[in-house]
């Protein structure tokens, strides 16, 4: 019986993990081009950007809320305390999610464009830039009571290594964000997206090195879990991984190959992924909470599977359907009509 | 003294979590509220288009799309917060009923938002990219998870006002049955109220905005069809939304006796068997336990709830209960209710002298644009579904306190461990960022109904058929309106 509620308990942990992952991957590629409209020269470019996201942007943004509903459903207790532990990153995420959503609309129909243009760019960039400290101070830990709520301070979130985190999350997103539009644009505004996504890598590259090196030596946890064997050759491999795939990146970007390299961060996305869950595991609030401490009933586990588990394959067909009847190069301009 | 009380509000974390969460939801139902009720609009003309081949059809999906669309990207924007906060302010609340309410929730952004998200795409671009029926499933998917994602917020909310299913244990909701809990005893009749308030609130924008244009005779013909269509809509579901509206109540004074009291600001018990008054107008005042002033319906109460002049159950005062077991803004309950009810019996008397004046053929495109006043009551009753949508949320859950849980957890035990101070930030930056939004929504969407439709977008599959002949001579008087041929 044990057996089962922990097996329950670990499907819901990965079904999370997959949101997460989804989300970070889609709305990532959706932020990092907002970040770098703020650098585009013209309003023909920012439109040709803006466009590039019309169709896809909501339904990325939407597994963000997906992955709330089930954290809330699945784990109650984590859901409460990491929200209330972090409640001002989290607002800041949202308010910057909020400019970004509405600056679709009413960019188009906005005479002064200049205003919107700022909302879609500096909206991504705070959401980018919260998501990392949230990332960040979670990785780090939260301050817990016995039944582990929440009693640290408001401000716990906010230091040089969840900073870390934060920088080299935007320039992640910033990677992804280049690599969709290299497949999604052509001629000159492709070709500075070769230029964006080679510093991006590179400085993303820096980040993860920062942040894989400083781990075991900061946090004691992860250093006992990582230093010993069979555990050690998995850890071991995932640095060696991630060199090799920003080795292929740069060769794919160097080539000027379109798809490619979205592939390669792709799986340089899922490697890290892999590797922080790893870290975490069985935590879903480091350093003391456990999955199974914070899991909801197994009873209320099941019902969720029976309700959210067998839609994932259904959502995960017409979200790919929307991809392919829109594949193909950015044509139009306007964001609006046809 | 006011001082005082004024001072705490502004450094009590469970006040201001209060105040934020109203507003954020306040302001979020607006918008959801248009989508869900034009979806179904949409899906109509877009399938009358398919079926006609009437190019009007399409130019109407395409234009009221534009509203649409606007509404969606406010609605997703501040649906957002909706989703989070209730981790970052009422911790205490979500863990004690995360298995059930969470996974709602969860269901929710599975079932009904991503079907939305994942449509709306090719709903708004794809008209050029995929064949028509592709599109119209498209419209309907969009529809459909809108109407969905009603259906399991009302069933979340539905169990809070009477929770079902399994009982409280250490302060933690544990589910027995999870079925009885979906289908708790406010849920049926929640879920049809807000269908059709979101259906009805939308019927009057739509026809609000095509009595604007025919008033300033613009497209005149164009906008009286889509005007009939809310007319025609409108006959079933006004007078059914106060059917609705009326079981809702008897639900209320079953389950919840202290929101009927303060619904109709009832300090005294009614006794069984004798009649009671109805107040109409009042002046509740909490401190004294009494209305201050009231005007009221003698004999009103009995006829109201049970159709009949003496009641048959006792009806309990607010002083049943000892004031902390109570709501305190009871004045605000009251009004609300009355303003609710009362736009929904004006919205089924506009209905009924509109489907009149078309009997009496005064809404053919000749004549209609002489029906200056009622195209005007029309124009004035444009905003007044959503004050009655409003109105109702406010009456559901002010009414329902001091609980968040109806008799189970109360509202100041399910906040967050907060200083006041952050609570108060987030709440003015709210404040300020929604006040934009409104404004920004009212300027650009005026602007919209203001350009009016595009009727030179190419019809799709136009290109299939002959050139030169558009439309075959004797399908011409088939499109004319019925009134025309009386």
């Amino acid at each position: 019986m044990e057996n089962l509620e922990h097996f329950l308990t670990q499907v819901w942990f990965v079904i999370l993990a997959l949101f997460l992952f989804l989300y970070v991957m889609l709305d990532g590629f959706d932020l990092g081009v907002g970040i770098l409209s703020l650098t585009s020269s013209n309003e023909e470019r920012r439109s040709i950007l803006m466009t590039s996201l019309g169709n896809v942007w909501d339904a990325n943004e939407t597994w963000l809320v997906l992955m709330g509903g089930a954290l809330f459903g699945a784990f109650p207790l984590a859901y409460g305390t990491i929200l209330n532990a972090l409640y001002i990153p989290i607002f800041g995420m949202i308010f910057g999610l909020i400019f970004r959503a509405v600056a679709f609309e009413f960019r188009e129909h906005s005479s002064n464009k200049a205003f919107w243009n700022v909302a879609f760019g500096v909206g991504s960039f705070m959401a980018a830039l919260f998501q990392g400290f949230a990332l960040g101070s979670v990785l780090e830990g939260i301050v817990v009571d016995e039944a582990g709520h929440f009693a640290g301070s408001i401000w716990d979130w906010l230091d040089w290594r969840s900073l870390v985190v934060a920088l080299t999350l935007i320039q992640g997103y910033v990677l992804i964000g280049s690599t969709y539009l290299i497949l999604k644009t052509e001629g000159e505004l492709q070709n500075t997206h070769y230029r964006t996504a080679k510093l991006a890598a590179i400085t993303t590259l820096i980040g993860a090195v920062l942040i894989t090196v400083l781990t075991p030596v900061v946090y004691e946890n992860a250093r006992a879990k990582l230093f010993h064997p069979p555990e050690i050759y998995i850890f071991a491999l995932i640095p060696v991984l991630g060199v090799v795939l920003i080795g292929l990146l740069l060769r794919s970007l160097n080539q000027k190959a379109e798809a490619s390299p979205l592939v390669w961060t792709i799986l340089l996305f899922l490697l890290t992924f892999v590797g922080l869950g790893l870290v975490v595991f069985p935590y879903i609030i480091p350093p003391s909470i456990t999955i199974y401490q914070a899991a909801a009933a197994p009873s209320a586990l099941v019902f969720m599977i029976i309700f959210i588990g067998f839609l994932i394959p259904i959502m995960l067909f017409y979200n790919i359907y929307n991809y392919i009847v829109f594949r193909g190069k950015v044509v139009s301009e306007s964001y609006g009509e046809s | 003294m006011i001082n005082e009380v004024t001072m705490n509000i502004w450094s009590d974390t469970v006040a201001l979590s209060r105040m934020q969460f109203a507003l954020t939801a306040i302001f979020h139902m607006l918008w959801p509220v248009l989508t869900t009720g034009m979806g179904i609009y949409l899906v109509v003309v877009e399938g009358l288009w398919l079926k006609t081949r009437n190019p009007d059809y399409y130019h109407h999906a395409r234009f009221w799309a534009k509203l649409y669309v606007l509404n969606f990207g406010i609605g997703v924007a501040s649906g957002l917060p909706m989703e989070f906060q209730f981790g970052t302010n009422w911790a205490p609340f979500s863990e004690a009923v995360g298995d059930f309410f969470g996974s709602i929730l969860g269901f929710e952004g599975a079932m009904a938002f991503m079907l939305e998200a994942g449509f709306l795409g090719i709903m708004l671009f794809g008209w050029g990219r995929v064949h028509p029926v592709i599109h119209y499933l498209s419209t309907i998917m969009v529809a459909f998870g809108a109407n969905l994602s009603t259906f399991w917020i009302l069933v979340a909310n539905s169990w809070l006002q009477a929770p079902a299913g399994g009982e409280m244990v250490n302060g933690k909701f544990i589910v027995n049955d999870y079925f009885q809990a979906i289908l708790n005893p406010f849920m049926l009749i929640s879920v049809s109220h807000m269908f059709f308030a979101t259906l009805e609130t939308s019927l009057f924008v739509i026809g609000g905005i095509s009595a604007w244009y025919i008033l300033n005779k613009r497209h005149t013909e164009f906008f009286a069809r889509s005007l009939k269509i809310a007319i025609a809509v409108a006959i079933a579901v006004t007078p059914l939304q106060i059917y609705i509206g009326h079981l809702s109540a008897e639900q209320v004074a079953h389950y919840q006796p202290t929101k009927l009291a303060a619904m109709e600001a009832k300090w005294e018990t009614s006794p069984a068997g004798q009649p009671a008054d109805w107040s109409l107008v009042a002046l509740p005042n909490n401190k004294l336990e009494q209305n201050v002033w009231e005007i009221s319906i003698p004999n009103g109460l009995g006829y109201i709830l049970e159709f009949k002049k003496n009641l048959s159950e006792p009806v309990l005062g607010l002083k049943e209960w000892q004031p902390n077991d109570r709501p305190k803004m009871v004045g605000l309950v009251y009004y609300s209710f009355r303003i609710m009810s009362g736009i929904g019996f004006f919205l089924a008397g506009l209905m009924g002298i509109s489907v009149i004046q078309w009997l009496r053929g005064q809404l053919s495109p000749v004549a209609i644009a002489n029906q200056t006043w009622l195209l005007r009551t029309w124009l004035l009753a444009a905003p007044l579904g959503y004050v009655a949508v409003e109105s109702g949320w406010i009456v559901r859950c002010v009414g329902r306190q001091p609980w968040v849980v109806y008799g189970q957890i109360r509202t100041a035990d399910g906040v967050s461990n907060l200083p006041a101070g952050e609570v108060l930030t987030s709440l003015l930056i709210f404040a300020g960022i929604y006040t934009t939004l409104f404004i920004c929504a009212m300027f650009f969407g005026s602007r919209i109904i203001r350009q009016g439709p595009n009727l030179n977008l190419l019809v799709p599959g136009i290109e299939n058929q002959p050139a030169v002949e558009i439309e075959p001579a004797e399908f011409i008087p088939d499109q004319r309106p019925v009134e025309a041929q009386q």
